[in-house]
């Protein structure tokens, strides 16, 4: 079978609230199912820009670094993360991640800062910080509830050709305002969605490497013994949905 | 004493009273009714008394109970606040408990837990007292609730700015703690640290501060104990670690309850038993020697004192539960949780079942996300190889289900994993095991299913 390449972005400065969570979930799920998986970290600096990676991993991290980040997002990966999501290649981007993909962010201050621009979007500081668990509803393979923690400042809406990646059932979401949560562009997923994300949502987990499997022909996936994940994405809703 | 500080400490002192006859525990009511009569009433409280604070993310419960423990051992007496009561109403009420009708308290020392955001409203109306601080490190923790470490780090600079002329002890090995030197009028700082680092750590575990807090470069490192922690220096501003005065220079042994290391106290080197189990209290048993340094005892007596310290309620605590007896372990936040799994793939056999409790209650912190910044691997792959065919790891906890989520992704075999949410059946279930347990739960967690083992087992009381 073929070798599955994850890119985990900025892995030693994103890397908050848990979020490499999300690569081990990945890895362990396509691996059960016979895949061989690579993970490769990708920080600061050059580096190669012929290899192909099949799923781009993006989590959020401190504001302290943040600005660290766009320095060398600017300077190395801008053009080549742009073009990867218009090449359909799979991203999942998490708070601060899925915040640097849109156009801009305005601080408190009112100071606009540039971002990717890769997806229709921007985000707002705001306060009081929105933190808590968080449910939404989304349709990838069907309809499904999604339970997550989210904890941002930062008010994100979404442009014209962009979709959200979901509905707020209980929680913020993208703002506070407009029921939506995350958005949804190409293969690109993106939410605030932290929890980890992927552990105990295992329908969604699946959908997003499907969107990537698809270009070594896999179209759907065995099933596995999702038991104890699924235990424990009940006992969230059950909690908090 | 004003008039208005002896009214607020009668009925501080009455409200205590009436609480111990109730039966119920006087750890923060008294505080709270104290303090809205008389806001600086710890002015007045603490007058005749050197205080001694302790904050920081980890460690700051077994660092108070190991100065606690060094300044009885060396004839003076002490106040502490019970664990848990680390904020300003459990401070003051700890005061009320201690203190006369008049509002005497006769102790040489208080030694005060202090939560890091609660560290402002402490030290308050303190600047005219005799106030040490100690910082054991910053860590990531419970970031729901202070949003990130600089956020933490700033939190303790605001408690600082209200006792300018405290004295600090600080972790050198703490990149973010040794940098609130700036924060001391007169420079009197000293340092405690580890020389050399442990062995056979891995440095990939620097996370929490990873770029220099001044000019934001890449720090390096000559040496590593573990997190962020060690002999770290930033090429590009000049910004490095300060040579501990108190130090350990090289670990001996780690044994299962204490290490034998080499210790120097201002270049001056010592052998010594630190008993306190677990690497990571090696730098809890320097802080209180440093404490020792302060408070004018010899060299002797300090090195005497690390081979008595004992450790505090819910930190390895052992409880004659069934018939091998269980080992009580709180867990915070990533760092603690880290050593504690450590210790446990050292130490934890095929013989040992493992309960692991986890709710999401705001004093464990409300996002349980931090589980997986957790290092289970570690010990997942250690008992694949050691594991017996009746080892059985219990979950319980409103969150349990998430760290079985955890424990699958790290490799713990799932077919051993038992769901169990009632405190009493579980204690029933483990009491039938015939085996030993190391209990490893977040702060309610340990709280609830104490309530449920006092039943049944002997226990430390919450206060000293």
């Amino acid at each position: 079978m073929d070798c599955i390449k994850i890119c985990h972005l900025y892995h030693d400065i994103l890397n908050l609230y848990g979020d490499t969570g999300n690569v081990v979930t990945m890895k362990k799920r396509l691996e059960w199912r016979g895949f061989e998986v690579s993970v490769t970290d990708l920080s600061f600096g050059e580096f190669d820009r012929n290899d192909k990676f099949d799923i781009i991993f993006i989590g959020g991290g401190q504001d302290f670094e943040q600005g660290i980040l766009t320095e060398d997002l600017f300077k190395y990966k801008a053009g080549w993360l742009t073009e990867q999501i218009e090449n359909d290649t799979t991203v999942l981007a998490i708070c601060g991640g899925y915040q640097m993909l849109g156009n801009y962010y305005i601080t408190d201050k009112g100071e606009d800062i540039k971002f990717l621009g890769a997806l229709d979007l921007y985000t707002k500081a705001s306060s009081p910080r929105m933190i808590g668990n968080i449910v939404y509803s989304t349709e990838l393979n069907g309809k499904m509830n999604v339970a997550a923690f989210e904890n941002h400042s930062g008010k994100t809406y979404l442009g014209k050709g962009i979709s959200p990646l979901g509905r707020v059932v209980k929680g913020f979401g993208n703002n506070g305002e407009d029921g939506t949560e995350g958005a949804r562009y190409k293969n690109v997923f993106a939410t605030y969605g932290h929890g980890p994300l992927l552990p105990k949502n295992p329908v969604l987990c699946d959908s997003i490497l499907l969107s990537a499997l698809k270009k070594h022909g896999v179209l759907e996936l065995s099933e596995l013994d999702d038991r104890i994940e699924t235990g424990a994405l009940k006992n969230a809703l059950t909690l908090y949905g | 004493m004003g008039i208005r500080s002896s009214f607020a400490v009668m009925v501080g002192k009455a409200t205590a009273k009436l609480l111990h006859i109730m039966g119920k525990g006087a750890t923060s009511l008294p505080g709270v009714v104290t303090l809205k009569l008389c806001p600086n009433v710890l002015a007045t409280l603490a007058r005749d008394i050197k205080v001694i604070c302790v904050t920081g993310t980890n460690g700051k419960t077994t660092t108070c109970h190991a100065i606690a423990d060094i300044i009885s051992a060396n004839g003076y007496t002490c106040l502490t606040n019970s664990a848990g009561a680390n904020m300003i109403n459990g401070v003051v009420s700890c005061f009320m408990n201690a203190s006369s009708l008049t509002g005497k308290v006769k102790r040489d020392y208080a030694v005060l837990e202090c939560d890091e955001a609660s560290l402002r409203h402490i030290t308050k109306s303190m600047g005219s007292l005799d106030v040490t601080v100690v910082v054991t490190n910053v860590f990531r923790d419970q970031l729901d609730r202070y949003g990130e470490v600089l956020t933490t780090l700033d939190l303790i600079k605001q408690g600082l700015a209200h006792i300018p002329n405290a004295r600090l002890v600080l972790n050198a090995d703490c990149s973010l703690t040794s940098s609130l030197v700036e924060s001391t009028k007169h420079g009197d700082v000293l340092f405690f640290g580890v020389n050399g680092g442990f062995e056979s750590t891995s440095s990939s575990d620097i996370s929490d501060a990873v770029y220099c807090i001044r000019c934001k470069t890449k720090y390096k490192y000559h040496s590593h104990t573990f997190g962020h922690l060690g002999d770290f220096y930033c090429e590009s501003c000049g910004y490095h670690r300060q040579k501990p005065s108190v130090a350990v220079d090289e670990v001996t042994s780690f044994n299962a309850d204490s290490a034998d290391v080499l210790m120097s106290i201002d270049d001056k080197q010592y052998e010594a038993k630190i008993t306190l189990p677990g690497a990571y209290n090696i730098y809890n048993g320097l802080a209180a020697a440093a404490i020792g340094r302060v408070i004018g005892l010899d060299d002797k007596k300090i090195i005497a004192s690390m081979s008595s310290l004992t450790t505090p309620f819910g930190r390895m605590e052992h409880v004659a539960l069934g018939e091998k007896g269980v080992e009580m372990i709180l867990v915070k936040n990533p760092a603690g949780f880290n050593e504690v799994i450590s210790f446990l793939t050292k130490h934890c056999t095929g013989e040992d079942d493992i309960l692991f409790g986890l709710n999401d209650n705001s004093a464990d912190g409300t996002d349980v996300s931090w589980i997986w910044d957790v290092e289970f691997e570690k010990l997942g792959e250690r008992l694949r190889e050691v594991t017996t065919d009746s080892q059985t790891f219990f979950f319980t906890g409103k969150r349990g289900e998430d760290l079985q989520v955890r424990l699958k992704y790290a490799g713990f075999d799932t077919g051993k994993f038992k769901l169990e949410k009632d405190y009493r059946a579980l204690i029933q279930r483990l009491m039938g095991t015939g085996r030993h347990t190391y209990m490893v739960l977040s702060y309610t967690v340990m709280l609830g299913l104490r309530d449920k083992l006092a039943e049944v087992a002997p226990l430390k009381k919450y206060a000293r």
